[in-house]
């Protein structure tokens, strides 16, 4: 597979290049923090910072979606037809996707794309993307994806790996779509051995600064009802406020909402993000509701994760390590102290 | 504030001893630099969990409401004024609660102290009274307290609580002469098309995770405005007008009830200045009705009374 | 643009200002027609909510009106209301929808000539400001 090392600045204009071939989507300072947007003369990326507010999961499986609509319109040619709603799928690249998010698409498959049920927008929109990752040189303290089954890194998801050199980028393709990308990027040389040495001390280094170890491997065995009935959950869920910020941020959550707008003679069909931490999330139309308490919904995050998702996918847990809750939660709640908490349970 | 910390905790102590309390609701010091957990603790073998210091941003009177058990808890000046207002708001009642009275002396912007860091990961920060130092991998730096508040901190004029069984510390001296509103007084300088580009800015990158609202210790509806149905008065997706909406409704809610607790602002995971659309509503209460919220049990809800000579020049 | 008309969501408390629109148009005056009026019970009953809703929809100007502070049917709820209105109306001001479009009034039963008066001069206030731009909910933007 082709292996690359572009200057910093040739890989922007490389990127630039490639636009007639790709959307590419690259890390961008916004105020105070760094947003996957889509590359363009305003929008200069930044390739030296630690991870995205959001995750770039957006990207995939946006916020706020149309599937379908219809138009009362009588002069309209399709009129009284309910029709899915034309996209953008032509190829697109991020570029600059941290390992753990890219894992994390890989965590998320089983529930878009399995033999049972495919979410036709959420393949369509993975299957034109290319995901071009940059290497974690300094995880941070709230990383921990190498508990999880990745790595700062890992190729898990991943179509490209960047290596930051310092000076340079050493650019490895690492499967057919990677290879497809890079070749038609242009610029940079041939990489050499000392290139690719370097990335891979680089690599070594970084899993040993990866400090925080959460213990996953007991999950499996724990007895579902038991873990459900554990006393710890009221102490875990006291400081929750229920609000929406960890499922919004995180890679791996998945959860929706499907709402009907009107808007005079035209309807929408509009699937948006929901949480498992708003009370109206299991509100039946009965009026009965399940979680009605604060603790079952807190309860029920951790246990989807760390548990549920376990048993049902043998696939480890349903987090990639990369630690946005943990550093955006108004309250301070913990997933490594929770997943240390049922482990041992 | 650190030397509150054994005064908290003998305090906590003792009540569980003398049995005043069934639960103490405090903070106790977080997993990560810059942030505390608020923690429940239900005896007195678990006092020495509790924690003080200036990055108790979150407001603990969230987590008061619909209680029934006997409660102590922690107040700084903002907080307690919360309380007041939960009182006089029939939420709980004050023979329920013990509160530790706190004088604050502002709780440090973990925001700001990021940017001034250049967003470098801090791995730890001390407190030593008027500074703080932070520290990273290879720097440390070390700031003045006072230029690092949080926005609602450094305009505070209630540092000391309004309401307490008893205080862990005298009081502290009030600001003066501090100009609480001038941001919103540039902003009621502007014409409507600039006031409205400001606003669909700063809410641009809403996720509507509803933060605001759930650290907003006022906002205890049990069907919040967003979740109702019939009819329904904002849309759920992240649509500009309806994120708007959502803002200016959920911020009129607060209308004469908030305390500039700045929890909102904290909690917020983009950082939007969730304070503009009520520091507005706080600046007319005061000068249209001369109200401020939570200041003493003896006054009913600012929204809930009337005199006959409110303020009617708008009206024709 | 000059034969642009405004559309003004009106309420008008069934008490006094419903009944001081319904005796203008007995008394066969003329008033413009640009008001779509809403009947509440009372001006206590109109809240942010629906004034919101009605700039949601497309509405260029909001007219408000109740019985005069002490003339109450239900003894206080204008008192309550001119409070709320107050406050609402400096927010709504604030965040950018221009000061001409929210009015409100104390009109009386027998006070048609009133309401024809308040009506032409909240018609001609909107109709200079010209098409609502700010708070209208169209199609969702999303993906």
């Amino acid at each position: 597979m082709t292996k690359k090392i572009y200057t910093k600045e040739e890989w922007i204009k490389a990127l630039a290049g490639l636009k007639s071939s790709y959307r590419i989507f690259v890390p961008v300072m916004d105020g105070d923090f760094y947003i996957f947007k889509a590359m363009d003369e305003t929008k200069i990326p930044g390739f030296d910072f630690k991870n995205t507010r959001l995750s770039p999961k957006s990207l995939i499986y946006p916020q706020s979606e149309r599937m379908f609509e219809y138009t009362l319109d009588e002069n309209a040619p399709d009129a009284n037809i309910i029709k899915e709603s034309e996209k953008d799928y032509s190829p697109r690249a991020i570029v600059g996707i941290r390992p753990c998010d890219a894992h994390a698409f890989q965590i998320v498959r089983p529930n878009f794309d399995n033999p049972e049920y495919q979410d036709p927008w959420w393949i369509r929109r993975y299957e034109s993307t290319t995901f071009v990752g940059l290497g974690c040189n300094e995880p941070v303290s709230t990383c921990f994806c190498t508990s999880v089954g990745g790595g700062p890194f890992s190729e898990k998801g991943l179509d490209v790996l960047i290596y930051d050199l310092g000076d340079t980028f050493l650019v490895k393709a690492l499967t057919d779509k990677g290879e497809t990308f890079l070749n038609q990027a242009r610029g940079g040389k041939e990489a050499d051995e000392k290139a690719i040495s370097a990335g891979e001390d680089l690599a070594a280094k970084a899993v040993d600064k990866i400090k925080t170890k959460v213990p996953t491997d007991k999950l499996k065995d724990k007895v579902q009802t038991e873990l459900f009935d554990a006393p710890f959950w009221d102490d875990v869920a006291f400081a929750c406020i229920n609000c929406g910020i960890c499922t919004y941020l995180c890679p791996t959550c998945w959860c929706f909402d499907i709402q009907d707008e009107v808007f005079k003679k035209q309807g929408d069909r509009i699937r948006n993000w929901d949480s498992c931490m708003f009370p109206l999330f299991t509100l039946h139309g009965s009026g009965h509701n399940p979680r009605s308490k604060k603790v079952q919904r807190v309860r029920q995050r951790f246990m989807h994760k760390l548990k549920y998702y376990v048993d049902k996918y043998n696939n480890g847990i349903q987090c990639s390590g990369c630690g946005r809750c943990i550093r955006n939660c108004p309250a301070n709640i913990d997933i490594r102290e929770i997943c240390e908490l049922m482990n041992r349970f | 504030m650190l030397e509150y910390v054994e005064k908290i905790r003998e305090t906590a102590r003792k009540l569980f001893e003398e049995g005043k309390v069934d639960v103490f609701i405090g903070y106790k010091k977080g997993s990560v630099p810059m942030m505390n957990q608020p923690v429940l603790i239900s005896n007195a073998d678990q006092v020495d969990l509790l924690y003080w210091d200036s990055n108790c941003g979150l407001n603990l009177c969230n987590y008061l409401t619909r209680r029934t058990d006997r409660i102590g808890i922690v107040a700084n000046g903002c907080n307690s004024r919360n309380i007041v207002t939960h009182i006089t708001e029939n939420q709980i009642s004050r023979d329920q609660l013990y509160i530790v009275g706190i004088p604050c002396k502002g709780m440090i912007d973990h925001r700001a102290v990021q940017r001034a860091v250049k967003q470098r990961e801090i791995l730890s920060i001390e407190e030593q009274g008027d500074t703080f130092t932070v520290k990273g991998k290879d720097f440390e730096d070390t700031f003045n307290k006072s230029d690092y508040l949080q926005r609602n901190c450094s305009v505070c004029t209630h540092r000391n609580p309004v309401i307490f069984d008893e205080m862990v510390a005298p009081p502290v001296e009030e600001q003066i002469g501090v100009d609480a509103y001038k941001d919103v007084k540039e902003i009621e300088g502007m014409d409507p098309d600039k006031k409205w580009e400001f606003f669909t800015r700063i809410i641009e990158n809403c996720i509507r995770c509803y933060a605001c609202r759930n650290a907003c210790p006022l906002c205890y509806c049990p069907t919040c405005f967003v979740d109702e149905s019939k009819p329904q008065w904002v849309g759920k997706s992240s649509d500009p007008i309806d994120t708007m909406t959502f803002h200016i409704l959920r911020a009129y809610h607060c209308a004469g009830r908030c305390t500039d607790c700045g929890a909102c602002e904290r909690a917020c995971p983009v950082g939007i200045p969730v304070r503009q659309f009520t520091k507005k509503l706080n600046k007319d209460a005061k000068e249209l009705f001369s109200w401020e919220a939570g200041l003493t049990l003896d006054q009913r809800p600012l929204l809930d009374v009337f005199r006959p000579d409110d303020y009617n020049d708008f009206i024709r | 643009m000059n034969d642009w008309e405004p559309k003004i969501t009106t309420f008008l408390c069934n008490w006094c200002s419903y009944g001081a629109a319904d005796l203008a148009g007995v008394s066969r005056f003329q008033y413009p027609p640009n008001f779509r009026v809403i009947r509440v019970p009372c001006s206590g009953r109109v809240g942010p909510k629906f004034i919101l809703a009605a700039f949601r929809h497309g509405s260029d100007g909001v007219w408000v009106s109740g019985c005069h502070p002490g003339d109450c049917h239900y003894l206080e709820g204008n008192y309550y209301a001119r409070r709320k209105f107050a406050l609402l109306k400096g927010l709504l001001e604030h965040i950018g929808i221009e000061p001409g479009r929210l009015h409100f009034s104390w009109i009386s039963s027998a006070e048609a000539t009133k309401f024809v008066e308040v009506a032409q001069e909240v018609a001609k206030e909107v109709k200079a400001l010209g098409p609502a731009k700010h708070f209208i909910k169209k199609r969702a933007e999303v993906a």
